[in-house]
């Protein structure tokens, strides 16, 4: 049956193949509109650069009044991702606007990872080195960069 | 600072507070959803007493208000009340006037493209406005008043319908609120710019509607609210503006503080 979350997820899918941004693809699983499995490259210039991540984007019938439930799959070392995975980005709560599709989501989650906000953290250890010793969050980033290779 | 230990784990142990929020949020929200109407049936006034026995502050006012109004019209108080009481009165209203339905179709057919023009995203807005397009075409190619208007009902019931006519009115008065940012920056607060506080206040759903909000909506649609206001204060009658002043208003609606409610004289 189609409903308007469904509806909005065929042209949400459809504008992404289309006018795909740079560094980030997303489609849906085989059998499941309403669950996407997506895939950001870390930006250049920035530690996270080459890393392939994974995410999975879970959909309630209530999009795009309500914001999916973001996850990243691949360890992430970064001041605003939970330990589960979760992201702290306004847009994904308070600040969700019906206007955003998966595309402006991702971008989103992209431009997070070049830009921190270590002010309002989910991995106090990284806002934490990320404000005090660069080199060392560097480092565990780059790890992390490795790991994803391997996911 | 301070927590030594905590710093030195290997493993980060923080809970994801955001979604525990935004699940206890839900539950709320669902509670309400279950118990409320989007749009309810009319009632008589009288049929406020219930909710403030006791109350005579709240008592004297609603005789008040009967005097003025015969009837009321809940919606569920979702943060969405405004929007969705003003586009469902305006549209029941307009449906007895023809010609005037007419026009506001007509300007609202332009509506996307003044959008679009306006910086907002064609793919996005385009899905909003399909289906309010869809729901003032179905209303209106009905000949019979009482088959439009229970069709206007049942569809302001359908989540999928009622949200998206709420989301595309909040699309319009944001863009009315940035065409004329000069005019309406005066009245926000903080150091925010227009367009910082339609992405944070006016567009998201389940933001409730301030004074601004009303404003915009009612350039953007060029239709005239009076919004009766009924409250703990002193005074013994209601309280009535209109928006914008000096107009003569299309809808009526009720504020109680945080939520509306429509009205009928």
């Amino acid at each position: 049956m189609s409903t308007p979350a469904r509806r909005r997820l065929m042209r949400d899918f459809k504008r992404l193949q289309e006018d795909p941004p740079t560094g980030v693809s997303g489609a849906p699983t085989d059998n499941n509109i309403m669950i996407w499995n997506a895939v950001i490259f870390g930006p250049h210039d920035t530690p996270f650069e080459d890393g392939t991540f994974k995410l999975t984007i879970e959909f309630t019938e209530e999009y795009p009044n309500k914001p999916p439930t973001v996850r990243f799959v691949s360890h992430m070392f970064h001041p605003n991702v939970y330990a589960d995975g979760g992201i702290c980005l306004d847009i994904l709560q308070n600040r969700w606007s019906p206007t955003y599709d998966v595309s402006a989501i991702l971008t989103s989650i992209q431009s997070l990872l070049s830009d921190p906000n270590p002010n309002s953290p989910a991995n106090s250890m990284a806002a934490q080195l990320y404000k005090e010793n660069r080199r060392e969050y560097e480092k565990r980033v780059k790890a992390c960069v490795e790991q994803s290779f391997i996911d | 600072m301070g927590d030594e230990s905590k710093n030195s784990s290997e493993e980060p142990s923080q809970v994801n507070q955001d979604e525990l929020i935004l699940a206890q949020q839900r539950q709320i929200e669902k509670e309400i959803s279950e118990s409320i109407p989007l749009v309810g049936e009319m009632e008589p006034i009288s049929s406020l007493n219930s909710e403030y026995a006791n109350d005579e502050v709240y008592l004297e006012k609603i005789k008040d208000l009967s005097s003025k109004y015969k009837h009321i019209r809940r919606t569920r108080p979702d943060g969405n009340c405004f929007f969705r009481a003003y586009s469902y009165a305006g549209l029941e209203r307009l449906l007895d006037k023809k010609d005037e339905f007419n026009a506001f179709y007509k300007q609202a057919e332009e509506s996307k493209d003044a959008l679009v023009q306006l910086g907002f995203q064609q793919f996005t807005v385009e899905d909003f406005y399909d289906i309010y397009m869809e729901v003032l075409k179905r209303v209106g190619d009905l000949t019979d008043v009482d088959d439009a208007k229970k069709t206007l009902h049942f569809l302001f019931n359908e989540q999928g319908y009622s949200d998206y006519m709420v989301v595309y009115l909040r699309l319009l008065t944001s863009g009315q609120l940035q065409k004329d940012q000069d005019f309406y920056s005066c009245f926000i607060e903080g150091d925010r710019t227009v367009a910082d506080f339609c992405h944070q206040e006016v567009e998201p759903m389940y933001k409730e509607s301030d004074h601004i909000h009303i404003i915009a909506a009612c350039a953007a649609l060029n239709m005239g609210v009076r919004v009766v206001y009924m409250d703990r204060g002193n005074n013994k009658s209601v309280t009535e503006h209109d928006f914008p002043e000096g107009c003569t208003p299309l809808v009526h609606l009720l504020y109680r503080p945080g939520h509306y409610d429509i009205l009928y004289p």
